[in-house]
């Protein structure tokens, strides 16, 4: 469904990505893990479509070339990127947005927009996902919302727009534990064999909840080790030590703490 | 006061001196600071006249019957002001509330003189005050009787069809509320031919006394084609406890120019002012508020918000006089302005005056442009960007919108600025 081939990302001549594959396929759930700075938001980002970086190497999603889309179409071509810090739309209704968001969406993709009381069945279901009151789809987008609220209405975004590709940037950050569950249940119940995942987190912690098909450490700039989940339960107890400034190919030296 | 026919006459005694003074009075200059971003050899080129006196300069059948079709529909008394004049055919005076009165300022002058000395005795500020006296022969009287409470929304239109000879005309609204008495008066100036080549404009004044307890709510559409001119000036006088609600849509002309000076003679009256300008091209956007405090404990306030594009430029220069002795006034000031060009030009300044004691005075600008994380966070979510621009924009302008009663008139201005409401 996505492959990324040496994707390359630098801000005025500063390198942040340098090289980096991956391919996901249908259905997977893949769980990026790395220290701060390594490029994890830099790479969702360059994958939905944000100005401002030097992009090089290629990425198709379904076969579509994403890098040649402005991030509208990205969205149409059915990508959806969670963010890590929401962003606050004084004076444009949620609900307003919402459904604007699906029905231009919905026109790129030459399907029928949707009629406000179609949608309002639609983002009640959404609501009921991430346990929301009525009140939120009428307040402005994300303004004044708590930092779970915001996280919150990102997932409640992703199960009205249902995306080809979810990509969930450190959606665990600054949740408390009842408020992570909740996230984690919503996304988990828009799991589905059409629908891939990448799960972007500094802390294992998340994957607690979202167990992932595949887990990915990234640091400087590349992806420099690919597991599964138990990956994710190494970095926890050890932390990126391993990782950073150490040669992985050539050493062969054992990971901390591995039976020897 | 009849308030069926109207007829038009000879001018307010006043008025032919000031034309003998016309002449010497010299147009405002980039000196001027109530004038410095006006586009003066733009000014320079309206020829201003009176239709009254000059048949040549009325003809409103040439008036284009789809120039009335873009203006808002109101369910109330209609006056349509042709170059300055009332125009009866296309006014609609039939079954006027109990309590209210409207007639034509010319048949006002001719019959009852004393009743606009202070409409027509106003001090000569400028060479455009001049000319609105001078020439503003015409234009509309509406009473208000004491403790009628009005509901439908007076609709003054006030519309120019440029000429060869004279292609600017001056008209006069007077409004006059009675002690306890409420009322809408919503004011739609527009002008006939787009015709780039062809420069006209008005120069419209309204006065308004307010009696104890009165309330009124005064909106100003201005909506001049691209080519002319709007030279509009409000003047409030209120007595105690009484409210004005005034609410201005700077948003048509070359240079639109709306001049509100409100003097709170009354203890207790409030003045609720806010308004929006929306510039493209190169137009210029201007408005001058003056607030008076001659009384005790009167509430001001004053909220203006511009978007401006292209190369346009918008003005704002706000004032609060607290005379002696006004101790208890509550006064604020606000000025928000979005730039959505980088040739676009915001000029703000606020003008505070204060000589009581015990006097609350807040004032704040700001100027900004549109939030490009916003944007890329709309787009990433499917919105094309010029959608997302207009969501962004509408949701600035909307707050000035939310002020105004008539959901006619808000649904208007969403839709002139390309902005519906949802």
């Amino acid at each position: 469904m996505l492959q990324v081939e040496n994707l390359t990302a630098s801000i005025g001549g500063t390198p942040i990505l340098k090289g980096l594959d991956l391919s996901v396929g249908s259905g997977e759930v893949h769980a990026i893990m790395g220290p701060n700075g390594s490029g994890k938001s830099t790479f969702a980002h360059a994958l939905a479509g944000r100005d401002g970086y030097e992009i090089g190497g290629t990425v198709t999603l379904d076969g579509q070339d994403l890098l040649a889309m402005e991030p509208e179409a990205r969205a149409a071509a059915g990508l959806f990127l969670g963010f890590q810090y929401p962003v606050e739309i004084p004076g444009v209704n949620n609900m307003y947005f919402l459904r604007t968001a699906l029905n231009s969406v919905r026109k790129a993709r030459g399907d029928d927009e949707i009629g406000a009381r179609d949608f309002l069945k639609i983002a009640n279901e959404a609501m009921e996902l991430v346990e929301m009151k009525q009140d939120f789809l009428h307040r402005a987008v994300n303004a004044g919302f708590s930092g779970g609220e915001k996280k919150r209405n990102e997932i409640l975004q992703m199960a009205v727009m249902q995306p080809r590709l979810a990509v969930l940037d450190e959606t665990d950050s600054g949740l408390d534990i009842d408020a992570l569950r909740v996230i984690a249940s919503g996304v988990n119940s828009l799991r589905g064999p059409d629908r891939s995942m990448i799960v972007i987190t500094h802390y294992q912690r998340l994957l607690d909840y979202i167990e992932p098909d595949f887990v990915h450490v990234l640091v400087d700039g590349k992806i420099v080790k690919s597991g599964d989940h138990t990956l994710a339960l190494h970095l926890e107890d050890h932390g990126y030590a391993d990782f950073v400034n150490h040669d992985l190919d050539g050493s062969g030296r054992p990971l901390s703490g591995a039976a020897s | 006061m009849t308030t069926g026919a109207i007829v038009t006459s000879r001018a307010h005694p006043a008025s032919a001196a000031i034309i003998e003074q016309v002449g010497a009075i010299d147009l405002p200059t980039k000196r001027n600071e109530a004038w410095r971003y006006a586009p003066h050899a733009k000014l320079s080129q309206l020829k201003f006249g009176s239709a009254a006196h000059d048949s040549t300069a009325l003809d409103s059948t040439t008036l284009d019957s789809t120039t009335l079709d873009s203006i808002p529909t109101l369910d109330g008394p209609t006056i349509v002001i042709v170059n300055g004049v009332v125009d009866q055919s296309r006014s609609n005076l039939s079954s006027l509330p109990v309590g209210l009165s409207i007639a034509s300022l010319a048949e006002v002058a001719n019959n009852d003189p004393a009743r606009l000395d202070r409409h027509f005795g106003a001090a000569i500020t400028d060479a455009f005050v001049a000319n609105n006296v001078a020439f503003g022969t015409d234009g509309i009287v509406i009473d208000v009787a004491d403790g009628q409470r009005i509901e439908a929304p007076i609709h003054v239109i006030d519309v120019v069809v440029p000429g060869d000879t004279i292609n600017a005309f001056c008209s006069g609204v007077v409004i006059d509320l009675g002690p306890r008495s409420s009322a809408t008066v919503v004011e739609t100036r527009i002008g006939a031919n787009n015709d780039a080549a062809v420069v006209g404009g008005s120069n419209i004044r309204t006065t308004i006394t307010l009696g104890a307890n009165a309330t009124l709510e005064h909106i100003v559409l201005q909506d001049l084609p691209a080519n002319q001119i709007q030279l509009g000036a409000v003047e409030v006088t209120q007595a105690e406890a009484s409210e004005f609600r005034g609410r201005s849509f700077n948003l048509g002309a070359a240079f639109g120019r709306l001049a509100y000076r409100v003097e709170l003679g009354g203890d207790g009256a409030r003045t609720d002012l806010s308004g929006l300008f929306h510039g493209r091209g190169d137009q210029v956007l201007d408005q001058q508020i003056t607030v008076v405090h001659a009384a005790t404990n009167c509430v001001s306030r004053q909220s203006y918000r511009g978007v401006l594009d292209d190369e346009s430029v918008g003005v704002f220069n706000g004032g609060i006089d607290v005379l002696a002795g006004a101790n208890g006034t509550d006064a604020e000031q606000s000025n928000a302005n979005l730039l959505l060009s980088n040739r676009a030009e915001i000029n703000t300044q606020p003008r505070l005056e204060i000589l009581a004691d015990e006097v609350a005075c807040k004032h704040g600008a700001t100027v900004g442009q549109l939030d490009e994380t916003a944007l890329y966070y709309m787009r990433s979510r499917g919105i094309p960007a010029d959608e997302a621009r207009r969501l962004l924009i509408n949701a600035f302008a909307d707050q000035t919108v939310e002020e105004v009663g008539l959901e006619t008139i808000k649904a208007w201005v969403m839709h002139r600025l390309g902005h519906e409401h949802e």
